[in-house]
């Protein structure tokens, strides 16, 4: 079982949030910033997204600005879009508002199963965000300022976690989480990081032939193994682990590998990478 | 409407203005080492990791409108103590990371209000006008006392009024420190915000105010005093000598009795 191993992940990213500024309170700079940019311990990371607008947005190239972005980018080619799925903040609100979406469908509809519709299927889902992130770069070189990091959600909740412990203030940039958060709750749920998340889609382009995936162990991978495919119904990002676990899409989540049983009892989903 | 429209589309087209920097306000100033507006806003990514580590509570997000979540230094609130943590620790360069002395950061130019200032009044007028809405009526020099580079930024002009210098990098302590309300007398214009024009007027103003230094201190005697000079000054003040005779300019009623 995965699941309280990545819960635990991301409780504890989310508490890191909090973390960072209350150590800063306590004037220990060990690990200093946001989501957006941190500092552990004199070794700067960035969000490559953040990075890739503020480039294009200054039209210039410096080393330790591509420098920071050297760590999230190798962590990426090994474990894919674990950011997503593991540490991600947004995500682990958003996977809360899915949980209170499906509460309350089964108090009004009476249905509690989770739900199989999926809002369009992984490959228009895959050129929508990159459309999205396309035309965002593009705004940011025309515009000359990184517009992405207007709509960035782990970068602006993490800095309205800071500003919350350092002046007991939230700004204005939480209505856009709220507003998000609704229209999941009410109409499309995780549509923000399947379809636009620009930080999500920039992690997942770093892929390679031994980065993390779930793969099948059936002798017919293409087709699914059994008829309730559990594995497509747990999936958050609609995709059919059984044949889809190198799709961009994929957060490498494992919850398809917990939902898994198999043919005969034995899951037949599992990881396979840069291990083997 | 339309002028204005073709206007804007000049000055951003033609012009190569960025329409999402915004113009500049007395006393809101970008941190220090901060480039060029236009480049300041392509460059920062909001990480707000400036704020985060300033140990003075300096730095605040911009509110809503196209520069939401960047650094500002709102003087008037709390100002910079140029203690340089936040340069170091941009990822992006948007304040210069190599920046470390102080007396380089280039945040803005301290420009006094000699209408408004006490010490200033004091000096032209010997008392301050009724409609001057003071409540000190004295040589205050707040900005002068509190300054960090003290006569390298600002000076006492003939040890009575404050001026300010060319090495003045606009950090803003002066401005939050200063007595008059609701108008600061001391304020200052943030440099790098698009105004080419104004900044290039207030750099001339500083220079002739350093050119003027340069000269009082030159000259021995009537110089400003400083330190040991001062006290080797005051030491060696006498009044053993008899008293110094005044002229004193006013008729004298010969009606009053004991006059003297």
């Amino acid at each position: 079982m995965f699941r309280p191993y990545r819960r635990a992940s991301q409780f504890a990213v989310f508490l890191l949030m909090f973390g960072i500024p209350l150590l800063n309170l306590w004037e220990i700079y060990a690990i200093t910033g946001t989501f957006y940019a941190i500092n552990i311990g004199g070794l700067g990371i960035a969000d490559p997204s953040a990075i890739l607008q503020s480039m294009f947005a200054a039209g210039q190239f410096a080393p330790p600005i591509l420098f920071s972005v050297f760590f999230p980018v190798l962590f990426a080619f090994l474990f894919g879009r674990v950011w997503c799925g593991w540490m991600c903040p947004y995500h682990v609100i958003s996977d809360g508002v899915a949980w209170a979406r499906g509460k309350v469908r089964g108090m009004i509809g009476g249905s509690s199963e989770p739900e199989t519709w999926v809002f369009l299927d992984p490959f228009k889902a895959n050129v929508t965000r990159y459309s999205f992130l396309l035309l965002g770069t593009a705004a940011a070189g025309i515009m000359g300022i990184p517009v992405l990091n207007y709509v960035n959600a782990p970068g602006i909740l993490s800095a309205e976690a800071m500003i919350l412990v350092r002046n007991l203030t939230i700004s204005i940039e939480m209505g856009f989480i709220a507003i998000v958060l609704l229209v999941e709750l009410l109409f499309l749920p995780r549509f923000w990081c399947r379809l636009f998340c620009p930080t999500g889609a920039v992690v997942s382009l770093f892929r390679a032939p031994f980065t993390l995936r779930v793969v099948s162990a059936s002798n017919k991978p293409g087709s699914p193994c059994c008829k309730e495919e559990q594995c497509s119904a747990a999936c958050p990002m609609g995709l059919a682990p059984y044949r889809e676990g190198g799709n961009l899409l994929c957060t490498n989540c494992a919850r398809c590998i917990d939902a898994c049983r198999g043919e005969k009892g034995a899951g037949l989903l599992g990881f396979r990478g840069f291990q083997d | 409407m339309i002028d204005e429209f073709i206007g804007f589309f000049r000055r951003v087209f033609a012009h190569g203005e960025n329409p999402f920097s915004r113009d500049y306000i007395h006393n809101r100033m970008r941190p220090p080492g901060a480039a060029p507006e236009q480049s300041f806003m392509a460059l920062c990514i909001r990480c707000n990791r400036c704020l985060e580590v300033c140990p003075f509570g300096s730095i605040t997000r911009a509110g809503l409108g196209p520069t939401i979540g960047t650094p500002y230094v709102l003087a008037e609130r709390k100002a910079c103590y140029l203690c340089m943590a936040c340069t170091r620790l941009c990822p992006t360069n948007a304040l210069e990371s190599s920046l470390r002395n102080p007396e380089q950061a280039r945040m803005g130019k301290a420009v006094i209000n000699t209408s408004i200032c006490y010490s200033h009044l004091f000096a032209d007028r010997d008392a301050l006008p009724r409609d001057a809405g003071a409540r000190i009526g004295a040589l205050c020099n707040t900005c002068y006392n509190v300054c960090p580079l003290q006569d390298k930024a600002i000076m006492l002009q003939g040890n009575l009024f404050p001026i300010v210098l060319d090495e003045c990098v606009g950090c803003g302590i002066c401005v939050e420190r200063c007595p008059t309300r609701p108008k600061r007398a001391i304020n200052v214009v943030p440099t790098g915000m698009g105004r080419p024009d104004e900044s290039g007027f207030y750099f001339r103003k500083a220079r002739k105010h350093f050119d003027v230094s340069r000269k009082t201190v030159a000259g021995d005697q009537s110089g400003v005093l400083k330190g040991d000079d001062l006290m080797d000054a005051k030491e060696r003040i006498d009044g053993s000598g008899g008293a110094p005779k005044f002229t004193f300019p006013y008729e004298v009623d010969k009606g009053l009795k004991d006059w003297e």
